[in-house]
């Protein structure tokens, strides 16, 4: 069962900005991250997601309803939170809340729950002119869960927050999707923040998807590097080529070897047995961000 | 209909505490309050005594017409822009657009509550009329008020102004609920007023133009009064009405 799915979006701004023929396919239960740099079309998919925007061509289907303008009924379990918290100052949070409430004629007790998962039913009195970004954030989830949503689609929720502020963001997403069930579609151009709680990975980059996996899956298209230092680096090359391998430059005396079938133990041995000494042997996996610059750098790799 | 009834719900709680709200008192009693000080400073030797029911219903006229010529499209430009700045201010459309609710409600809750807040503001002003009234007899005698109000004449001729500036009033809260920008829906208003008192003067267009057409109500023998209710209240709907289209089509980027 997918909780998004695309086919064919497009939607093109004046300027050429805007997404082309996305086929997202989020599945139920993911913790999805929507990658991309900013200006890669994130937040045009993101309105277009709730309706927000009408799109040029192509289909949404929300848990397989389909979402159009005469179609909002795929919303009903949908809660989001698009940049910025949209938030009433001169209310409480929990005024703000009951705004909400009344809209979707959610049970009064709601809010209470919401406030704490959230965390916030300590502060819920309180103007929400005095809160502190954080808070602000998370009041604008708590908005989000009010429908009691299967699917949470968040617009970079991390942006502005202090480092203490981005953990508690996400232990909450954590929270979300293990503890209640929800399929959580959150878009950053941090990197770092997504590779910590994402099971699924969205890459977005000039508005076209160039991948779209597991976690596991965008790992698995870079194979590991072996970082090696040893007396004489230029022989070292030389005989490590010739055994067929492919080596590079890493500086400092370094080399950075693209492992392929044969095991680090084995280079090591190689080396040795040649009377080199190897001051240095380091198997390194390439981090989320190389593999990002990777996807992003080629329009071929696209899956 | 439940959905505009919840969106209406909502729009009370937003309002709560809201400069919008305190206006319908504030704009009132400085109308009530002006006019009440201009009388009690008036040089009375030059003025004729006129019976105590005539003198109530000429005060209440004036009243009436000093709120309808200059407050009143003031007062809807002013609420218009606050009522819409709420959800402008903090980009509130993208979260209530994208709830799973019709587009078209949260127009129409916030034109009715608009329409709403003018309503209630000539009703405190139709409260204050007497009870000024009731403080001029007071301060000045001379005026010559006596005995109880003409209520049915204040609410009447309040209730017919109301109903002529109804297409005002869905005109300025569409300009003020399409565009971000509060210096547009002030500008636009302020301008429409200025504009409005040149033009309610002519004999041949002042029941033309939606800014003047409540002013129209306020002649001592009304021309044009069954026109300028048809087309106040007629006009109104039907600008509520392709507002609230248009609202629903509208991309909110």
């Amino acid at each position: 069962m997918l909780a998004i799915q695309t086919h064919g979006l497009t939607r093109h701004y004046p300027g050429g900005h805007g997404v082309d023929e996305l086929e997202l396919a989020v599945p139920a239960g993911a913790v999805y991250g929507f990658l991309g740099p900013n200006g890669a079309g994130k937040t045009t998919t993101i309105r277009l997601l709730l309706g927000l925007l009408r799109a040029d061509r192509g289909s949404i289907r929300l848990h397989d309803l389909p979402l159009d303008r005469g179609h909002r009924g795929a919303l009903a379990r949908v809660g989001a939170l698009v940049e910025s918290p949209s938030l009433y100052p001169h209310l409480s949070g929990r005024q703000n809340l009951e705004v909400t409430r009344r809209l979707l004629a959610a049970p009064p007790s709601r809010i209470d729950e919401v406030l704490d998962i959230t965390g916030m039913a300590g502060a819920a009195a309180r103007k929400v002119r005095d809160y502190s970004l954080g808070m602000r954030q998370r009041l604008a989830i708590a908005l989000a869960l009010l429908n009691q949503p299967r699917l949470l689609v968040l617009d970079e929720p991390g942006n502005g927050l202090d480092p203490a502020g981005i953990l508690d963001m996400r232990r909450l997403l954590r929270t979300l999707a293990t503890d209640h069930g929800i399929t959580v579609f959150v878009s950053s151009h941090q990197l770092g923040e997504i590779e910590q709680v994402a099971s699924h990975v969205g890459v977005l980059h000039a508005g076209r998807l160039r991948f779209q996996g597991t976690m596991a899956e965008l790992r698995a298209r870079s194979r590991p590097r072996l970082h090696l230092r040893c007396d004489d680096p230029m022989r070292a090359r030389l005989l490590l080529a010739a055994a067929g391998e492919q080596v590079d430059h890493a500086g400092d005396d370094g080399l950075a070897v693209a492992l392929q079938s044969r095991p680090e133990s084995e280079l090591n041995r190689l080396l040795v047995e040649a009377g080199l000494a190897v001051s240095h042997l380091v198997r390194e996996q390439a981090s989320l961000e190389s593999l990002f610059f990777d996807v992003t750098g080629h329009a071929g790799v696209a899956a | 209909m439940n959905a505009l009834l919840r969106a209406l719900s909502a729009e009370a709680l937003k309002l709560r505490g809201t400069l919008a709200l305190w206006m319908c008192v504030i704009a009132p009693a400085t109308v009530a309050a002006l006019y009440m000080l201009q009388m009690v400073v008036m040089d009375y030797d030059k003025r004729p005594t006129m019976p105590p029911d005539e003198a109530w219903k000429m005060y209440a006229q004036a009243v009436l017409a000093l709120w309808t010529i200059l407050m009143l499209p003031l007062f809807v430009t002013l609420e218009a822009a606050l009522l819409a700045g709420l959800e402008h201010a903090n980009q509130q459309w993208k979260h209530l657009l994208a709830l799973p609710l019709k587009r078209s409600a949260h127009y129409l809750a916030k034109s009715l509550a608009l329409t709403g807040l003018v309503a209630l503001s000539m009703l405190v002003l139709c409260l204050l009329i007497p009870a000024g009234g009731w403080l001029l007899d007071v301060l000045q005698p001379r005026f010559g008020i006596g005995g109880p109000p003409p209520m049915r004449f204040i609410l009447s001729h309040a209730g017919i102004a109301f109903g002529a500036a109804l297409l005002m009033v869905a005109l300025q809260g569409w300009i003020a609920l399409r565009w971000r920008s509060f210096t547009i829906a002030v500008a636009s208003g302020m301008t429409a007023t200025v504009v409005g008192y040149l033009v309610g003067q002519s004999e041949r267009f002042g029941h033309w133009y939606p800014w003047s057409m409540a002013l129209q109500t306020m002649a001592t023998e009304p021309k044009h009064l069954d026109f300028v209710l048809v087309a106040g209240i007629g006009g109104g709907l039907v600008v509520t009405a392709l507002a609230a289209w248009e609202c629903a089509r509208r991309d909110v980027a």
